[in-house]
């Protein structure tokens, strides 16, 4: 029996083929296609095609234009010191939320958790009544005797770039926070053991085990930063034109679909080199 | 078809010629196995060899390709896991943790539709069995490996199964815990009379557990016997392999006369039990306990001792055969003799009787 | 040295928790003023501005619109998330980490880009009701939330539980009801309330969607902001406040609010 088993497989293998279980992503999958990147793709296509056939007209007057590269630059920059604020605040913040102990944790979580809750808009309008210049900072600042008379803070960039790490934030703060929940605090512990310095420690231990949070807070602000819309013009109007701004301008005022498309591609890339960007860092990460 | 029957009628288990495959790997291969009512079977084998692949095929949850699988008589081939009435131990005892320890052993009881008023002593009856009725309120999540353990069994038990499955249910405890749990286990499961299956990797809990013991290799079954058997006459090298310890020495027979060969060895003849051709290419095999230091034996070969290990109640030596190579062989004995540590130069004797030969591989 | 830096990331914590907290806090107070601005300190104490509030054109349709468009665009992406994503963990699904990226990845994506492209494609292929070309875009909105949330506690969930289960005298279906349902509750609770607010907060992308008589109620109320600030707003933030609150405090009973971490 055995030698007949051992001269012929018994049974030809079966051909592989599709796991039925896979066949689950397919609707979500097909729906995304059709209604994200179809349309998405149509939106690149109608930046290349001009009243006679293809045209790069449109990115010609993007990228020829010194007015347009400025808001490129200035949204970029937006998007980068907004995600350096958060970062800055939001990294030991996060440390210190994954640290703390049993019901402090759940509260503190809470009070981190509720403002991503609360709709952008009743943030940005409460941003302007703080900053206003009969607003709460500089009434507050007034009777600290810290001024003699109210100062103009809305409108200014440093407003703008407060209002934006406030809205952002809590984006950095929990992906920090989760992947430092879930870190051994044994390891530096163990590293202590091995005669490593506190500064060692964190630079050699515990930076690099949360840095997965940190790429993901960094690119999720980035991204969401350079196009932000609300915020800014809420908070600086015409004053500090962004990308999503003259997108938005381009096709509801102007009615100048080339040059809003070509404006979109470009944000389009940004937020593709960053996705792609912490996809294959994460990836890195998670490797070692 | 006739084997089938020869089988059924032989065991309160039966799978017959069972093969599995995943794509291209053919994991359980015309596997045949049969299990008396009340009896404690372990299966035994090296990681991947198939023992959790049979022991989902038998709970229903993975069809065999081919192959037929009864309890108690009834073909149960293409019957669902939930109408099996099969207890499953897994491996990491898959507890629901949204559930309390009664309340996961009342799972199964609920699920067969058993009223709470009805289950209510059944479980009490469960939770005394496996000493945990204290922490009957609990979360799951708060017990120790092995009071888990012990909820694991009991929910598998409380359903009155006909056969019970355990998927190396010893492996997450620590080697102390392990040794009580096992002998726990073997008087729990003699006590209520059920028909188990254990899975294992590891050769000492197999002989410590069962009353006999299913040697698997790369899908088939290679040996099935009671442990005594198992070790003092594997049907195999490989089984010789992964049971227990021996020395071994390759030759070839030169003399074949009533049931006694002559093997030439590089170390020099042995004589031992067995049926084969002169000229046969074998290996002879001796367990260590079989072996003494001296000429008190009719084979004798020399060695050199390598490392002397103290076990407590024996002490072994590990040896190093000239033309075999370094730590070839391995002695057993009750204690040390005066003289002999590490570089030592000994003589092994061993009687015919216990000297075992198998075909060269 | 190891004290000055757990003394920082405290200090860090607490500014963190006043800074975020400030815009939404002075909401408040503004809104039970008697003055007709948002001046601070707010001068004596009325609810006239809550009682405003239903004279405020379109602001309780446009509430009911929100409410609506974000449950049934969370309903839906949680049937399209939770099968892709069952997919993905249990399956043998080829390319597997690039679909994972290619579903989150409209949470990446600039809002306006999206709400552009929709709009072109809707015109292109004739979609000309605000309604449908709304919900198909929150849809697309709300998805990435529950890609993460389920697919995390998918992959976190131990899959021989359901195996025990049927064991146990539970056929396939029951036995995902029983023991799987219960245990990724906490995954599907935050990734629906993360895309109901996504959906329901959502102006960059609504903004191209809505037309007169279809306006959400983040659209409506930029509008009423830009034509006649009045400390109304403030009420109705303080209104909107509340009940984000209250659903807090309703899925910290449910499921508890930590387990919502992973956004
Ligand atoms: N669902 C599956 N799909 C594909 N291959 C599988 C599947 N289940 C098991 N295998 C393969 O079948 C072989 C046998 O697996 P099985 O789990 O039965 O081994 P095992 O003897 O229980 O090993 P271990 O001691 O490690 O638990 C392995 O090579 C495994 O990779
Ligand atoms: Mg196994």
């Amino acid at each position: 029996m055995s030698a007949t088993a051992l001269a012929a497989p018994a049974t030809p293998a079966p051909a592989r083929r599709l796991d039925p279980l896979a066949l689950l992503a397919l609707p979500g999958l097909a729906f995304l296609g059709v209604v994200f990147l179809l349309p998405l793709l149509l939106l690149l296509w109608s930046s290349i095609r001009g009243a006679e056939g293809f045209s790069l007209q449109g990115y010609v007057r993007v990228l020829g234009d010194p007015y347009y590269v400025g808001v490129i630059g200035a949204s970029l920059q937006l998007g980068l010191v907004t995600t350096l604020g958060a970062l800055l605040l939001g990294y030991p913040a996060a440390f210190a939320l994954a640290r703390a102990k049993g019901g402090w944790q759940v509260l503190l979580f809470a009070l981190v958790f509720l403002p991503l809750t609360v709709s952008i808009i009743v943030k940005s309008f409460g941003w302007g009544i703080v900053l206003r210049r009969d607003g709460i900072l500089n009434w507050a600042m007034l009777n600290l005797g810290l001024i003699e008379r109210p100062v103009r803070m809305i409108f200014t960039e440093g407003a703008l770039y407060a209002g934006m790490i406030n809205v952002f934030l809590p984006f950095m703060v929990l992906p920090i926070y989760s992947v430092v929940r879930m870190m051994d605090p044994r390891l530096p512990d163990a590293a202590a053991t091995l005669g490593a310095s506190p500064w060692f420690r964190f630079t050699r231990v515990t930076l690099p085990l949360s840095l997965p949070g940190v790429v993901a807070g960094v690119s999720l602000v980035f991204s969401l930063a350079v196009a932000a819309y609300v915020t800014p013009s809420l908070l600086m109007g015409d004053r500090y034109m962004t990308m999503s701004m003259v997108m938005a301008k381009a096709f509801l005022n102007l009615r100048d679909w080339q040059l809003g498309a070509a404006m979109a591609a470009v944000l389009l890339a940004v937020a593709a080199f960053v996705v792609v960007g912490a996809s294959v860092l994460q990836r890195r990460l998670g490797g070692r | 078809m006739t084997g089938m029957a020869a089988l059924q009628q032989a065991g309160h288990l039966t799978v017959a010629g069972a093969s599995k495959r995943f794509g291209a790997a053919l994991v359980l291969d015309d596997l045949s196995l049969a299990v008396a009512k009340g009896e404690f079977v372990s299966l035994l084998g090296p990681s991947g060899c198939g023992k959790t692949t049979l022991l989902r095929c038998i709970a229903g949850l993975l069809r065999p390709d081919a192959g037929h699988i009864s309890v108690a008589g009834r073909d149960i081939t293409t019957l669902p896991a939930h109408r099996r009435n099969v207890g499953v131990v897994f491996q990491n005892y898959a507890l629901f943790p949204h559930l309390t320890v009664a309340e996961n052993i009342a799972f199964g009881l609920r699920a067969q539709g058993v009223s709470k008023s009805e289950s209510a002593p059944r479980v009490a009856e469960a939770l005394a069995l496996v000493r945990m009725t204290e922490h009957a309120g609990k979360p799951v999540t708060a017990l120790s490996g092995g009071q888990q353990q012990r909820v694991a069994v009991a929910r598998a038990l409380v359903v009155r199964p006909s056969l019970l499955l355990l998927d190396e249910p010893f492996s997450a405890l620590d080697r102390k815990l392990r040794e009580t749990m096992q002998v726990e286990l073997k008087h729990l499961l003699r006590e209520v009379g059920i028909t188990a299956i254990f899975v294992t990797h590891d050769q000492e809990e197999a002989l410590v557990v069962s009353d006999r013991i299913a040697v698997m290799n790369a899908g088939r079954i290679e040996q099935l016997a009671d442990p005594a058997t198992l070790y003092g006459r594997p049907a195999s090298l490989y089984v010789l392999d992964f049971v227990g310890q021996s020395t071994r020495l390759a030759g070839q027979v030169t003399e074949a006369a009533g049931g006694m060969l002559a093997v030439q060895t590089a170390l020099g003849p042995v004589r031992a039990p067995g049926q084969f051709a002169p000229g046969s290419r074998v290996v002879v095999a001796v367990r260590p306990e079989a072996v003494v230091l001296g000429e008190a034996a009719e084979n004798r070969i020399a060695a050199r001792v390598r490392e002397v290990s103290f076990l407590g109640s024996r002490t072994q030596l590990h040896l190093d055969l000239p033309e075999e190579g370094e730590d070839r062989g391995v002695v057993e004995l009750p204690r040390l003799p005066e003289g002999i540590g590490p570089g030592s130069a000994v003589t092994l004797a061993f009687r015919e009787a216990d000297t075992m030969v198998f075909p060269a591989p | 040295m190891e004290r000055l830096g757990l003394g920082i990331a405290w200090t860090a914590l607490v500014l963190v928790i006043l800074f975020l907290l400030l815009p939404i806090v002075v909401v408040i107070p503004v809104s039970f003023t008697e003055a007709t601005v948002f001046r601070f300190p707010p001068e004596g104490f009325s609810l006239q501005w809550y009682a405003k509030i239903r004279n405020v054109d379109g602001l309780l349709g446009a509430l009911w619109l929100s409410a609506r468009i974000a449950a049934l665009a969370t309903a839906l992406s949680l049937l399209l998330g939770t099968l892709c994503a069952i997919a993905l963990v249990r399956g043998a699904v080829p390319g597997a980490a690039a679909i994972t990226t290619f579903m989150v990845s409209p949470l990446m994506l600039p809002g306006l880009v999206l709400g552009i492209a929709l709009l072109q494609a809707a015109r292109e292929v004739g979609l000309r009701d605000a309604w449908w070309s709304l919900l198909l875009a929150h849809v697309v909105i709300t998805m990435p939330f529950v890609m993460r949330t389920v697919l995390g506690s998918l992959s976190l969930f131990d899959f021989a539980m359901v195996d025990a289960a049927r064991t146990l005298g539970c056929s396939y279906p029951v036995a995902l009801w029983r023991v799987l349902v219960p245990n990724i509750l906490p995954g599907f609770v935050s990734g629906a309330l993360f895309a109901f607010i996504a959906s329901f907060d959502n102006y960059p992308v609504s903004m191209f969607l809505v037309d007169v008589r279809t306006k959400t109620l983040p659209i409506q109320l930029l509008n009423y902001l830009e034509i006649s600030p009045d400390p109304t707003l403030a009420a109705v933030s303080t209104g909107l406040i509340g009940l984000t609150v209250l659903v807090l405090i309703l899925c910290d009973r449910l499921v508890g609010l930590r387990r919502m971490a992973s956004i």
